[in-house]
């Protein structure tokens, strides 16, 4: 059994699994890219060892480096995060084939459910219902496509097999618009998963994205932690999420459900270790397999607030071949958790990535507020790696308190260098349709607008104009003295000596 | 120091009277500005009332991000208001547009060439930043002259990458 993890991985998530190693009293092992050297994991881990380049092919990628890494450590366990290996059956195996404990499911778990028409055709054999598409036919060309396309109707998603986080996606509404979706797809798809493979499938309208966590051991024992709501989302990147569910609210029946389907789901690939299962919520409570995410989500610490359960040390112990350490019955969802993930994006600008050093950081506190994140004053903000900077994580007793507590929580939360999308989260909070919990997945996209969503706070632009004077006005008179000096830098004898120096 | 402020396309006349009080359209206020440590980050105590501010320096305004919204403000002295308004200001609607690079990134296509004819909209380039590829479009019609940048090439934040005639 092991007692020393390797992370491979960056960011917040790579300090979130070493906190849980740490409490565990693990020895832990960072990797970092030459962009990565100053990052928090390595500082934070007892060993930390260069992969290579900043680019993830050259670095956060190498999973023969990564694995040699964690044998001349010592290491006995991998630990994969999200993104990067993080859903790679290969590199599962690899780690396996060396004799190292790997922090997730079976590799032919990760298989199965990776590709996503295996993984449909899977779980629609198991029972479970899917949302109509190209099932289980992976690799189709254009042309196959362009001929199923109309028999699944319009409007339709095309996504990548192998995809996850909205990369390589696209919506369709016609099929003359098709081709050239289709080809931004796969360009996509190729450059973000080394895959260009694509699927369709039927677009639920007026649907919500509802997930369930999923715990199982290596015992047979598989139960859920219940639902996590992921509807608000822009270009199928969930932006909020919360625990529970408000459209599922105090439907218990609905929920046990759901959760039961999940847990058949999971079953029907004999999963271990902590998972996902994504359904599309239709208005009339009708829901359908969206996929099965086999690792730790982003998301993951709303269920851990509202359950009290440690999902990151819980993956741990079941790769360490113990049960788990919670039955269902023990399950209870208590409370309300929100989660917001705080990008390096500018909200006022069409949610441009934003790059550059952060200079001046102030963390939100008190009471019943988390935040995971890898980044500190001085850290780069580089483009070679996801947006997500933070996750500002808030717990209520009720989804009223819940919300206050994130408003305040986003008014102290000060990030300067880059732009961020926290004024999004802050519109989103003011905003009476997420308040009343009257959302789905088009949300974001159709109908929010930073323009004018969130009526709720006055318009102050005296205030504004005061401040926007005042640093004018302070940049005059800077530059002014700037000048100023400049002429009177050093004594007119000084100058003149060394003009006289200079000419001997 | 008298100035002329527009946010979102409405004028205020600001006059900074010393460090502590200034005239809003006519109204005093008494003020109390910090900047926080040195960031863009500004404190401002207004008649005993605190409001936070990031302020943004661009091109030619500044934005002010405060009360979880954004506004757009243009600050000219009060001779340089009168001067402008003498000659007839207004930025012209013609010249060169340059499209520059957001943010840095890979550039991942060019669908257009040099000398192409191009509407208002269209996809000039493709530029992948964190994992996103992020499609580039012309503001207004016109002809594509001077591709600056070649597939595959990373380009830097502002860098001109082509430009719209």
């Amino acid at each position: 059994m092991f007692n020393k993890v390797l992370i491979a991985n960056r960011g917040e998530i790579a300090v979130r699994i070493l906190r849980a190693c740490r409490e565990l009293g693990m020895e832990t092992v960072a990797v970092y890219s030459e962009a990565d050297r100053q990052a928090l994991h390595v500082r934070l881990a007892d060993e930390a060892y260069l992969l290579g380049p900043a680019p993830s092919r050259e670095s956060y990628l190498r999973s023969d480096k990564i694995i040699e890494i964690a044998k001349k450590s010592g290491a006995g366990a991998i630990h994969p995060g999200y993104g990067f290996l993080g859903e790679r059956a290969d590199f599962a195996q690899a780690v396996l084939d060396e004799g190292l404990a790997f922090i997730g499911p079976k590799p032919s778990a990760i298989a199965a459910m990776g590709d996503k028409g295996v993984a449909r055709a899977t779980v629609a054999a198991a029972g479970v219902p899917v949302v109509p598409g190209t099932e289980g036919e992976g690799g189709l060309s254009n042309d196959e496509l362009l001929k199923i396309a109309p028999e699944i109707g319009f409007p339709l998603l095309v996504k990548a097999t192998a995809g996850g986080g909205g990369k390589g996606m696209r919506e369709v509404h016609n099929l003359q618009e098709m081709p050239l979706l289709l080809q931004s797809a796969r360009r996509e798809a190729e450059s973000a998963f080394g895959d260009g493979n694509v699927y369709l499938e039927k677009l639920v309208e007026g649907a919500r994205h509802i997930e369930i966590q999923i715990l199982a051991d290596e015992h047979g024992n598989v139960i859920h932690l219940g639902e996590r709501e992921c509807s608000l989302q822009r270009r199928h990147q969930k932006l909020l999420e919360e625990a529970p569910s408000p459209f599922i609210g105090d439907d218990e029946e609905l929920r046990q459900r759901i959760g039961q389907v999940a847990v058949r789901a999971a079953q029907s690939v004999s999963y271990v270790n902590a998972g996902t299962i994504e359904f599309l919520v239709d208005r009339d409570k009708n829901f359908f397999f969206l996929e099965m995410n086999t690792r730790l989500q982003v998301e993951h610490p709303i269920t851990e607030a509202v359950t009290g359960v440690d999902i990151v040390k819980e993956q741990i112990r079941i790769a360490r071949g113990r049960t788990l350490s919670i039955t269902q019955e023990d399950v209870q969802m208590n409370g309300w958790a929100i989660e917001c993930r705080v990008n390096a994006e500018d909200p006022y600008n069409n949610f441009m990535p934003s790059t550059g050093r952060i200079t001046h950081l102030i963390l939100p506190t008190g009471p019943g507020v988390r935040v995971d994140t890898g980044v500190f004053p001085g850290f780069e903000i580089s483009p070679y790696y996801d947006s997500l900077i933070s996750k500002l994580i808030v717990f209520g007793q009720t989804r009223a308190e819940a919300i206050l507590r994130m408003r305040r929580a986003l008014e102290e939360y000060k990030i300067v260098g880059v732009r961020t999308n926290i004024p999004f989260h802050q519109k989103l909070m003011d905003s009476h349709r997420f308040m009343a919990g009257q959302f789905d997945t088009q949300f974001v996209e159709k109908r929010f607008d930073m323009e004018t969503s969130g009526q709720a706070r006055k318009p102050i632009p005296e205030i504004a104009a005061i401040f926007a004077t005042l640093v004018a006005h302070e940049n005059t008179e800077r530059s002014t003295h700037v000048i100023q000096r400049n002429e009177r830098d050093t004594s007119n004898w000084k100058w003149l000596g060394r003009w006289e120096r200079l000419h001997r | 120091m008298k100035y002329i402020t527009t946010i979102n396309e409405h004028e205020y006349l600001v006059d900074i009277l010393d460090d502590h009080r200034v005239v809003v359209n006519g109204v005093c206020y008494v003020v109390d500005f910090e900047s926080v440590s040195g960031q863009p980050v500004f404190s401002l105590l207004v008649d005993g009332k605190s409001y936070e501010a990031y302020v943004y320096e661009s091109d030619s305004d500044l934005e002010v991000l405060v009360n979880g919204a954004l506004y757009t403000a243009a600050v000219v002295d009060e001779r340089e208001h009168r001067l402008r308004s003498a000659f007839g200001s207004g930025p012209v609607q013609s010249g060169e547009f340059y499209l520059k690079a957001p943010m840095p990134g890979l550039v991942i296509d060019i669908p257009v060439e040099d000398g192409q004819k191009i509407g208002e909209g269209d996809v000039l380039l493709i530029l992948e930043s964190m994992k996103m590829q992020n499609e580039l479009k012309a503001p207004r019609a016109g002809v594509v002259s001077r591709v600056r940048v070649k597939v595959g090439e990373n380009v830097e934040r502002r860098q001109t990458l082509l430009s719209v005639i």
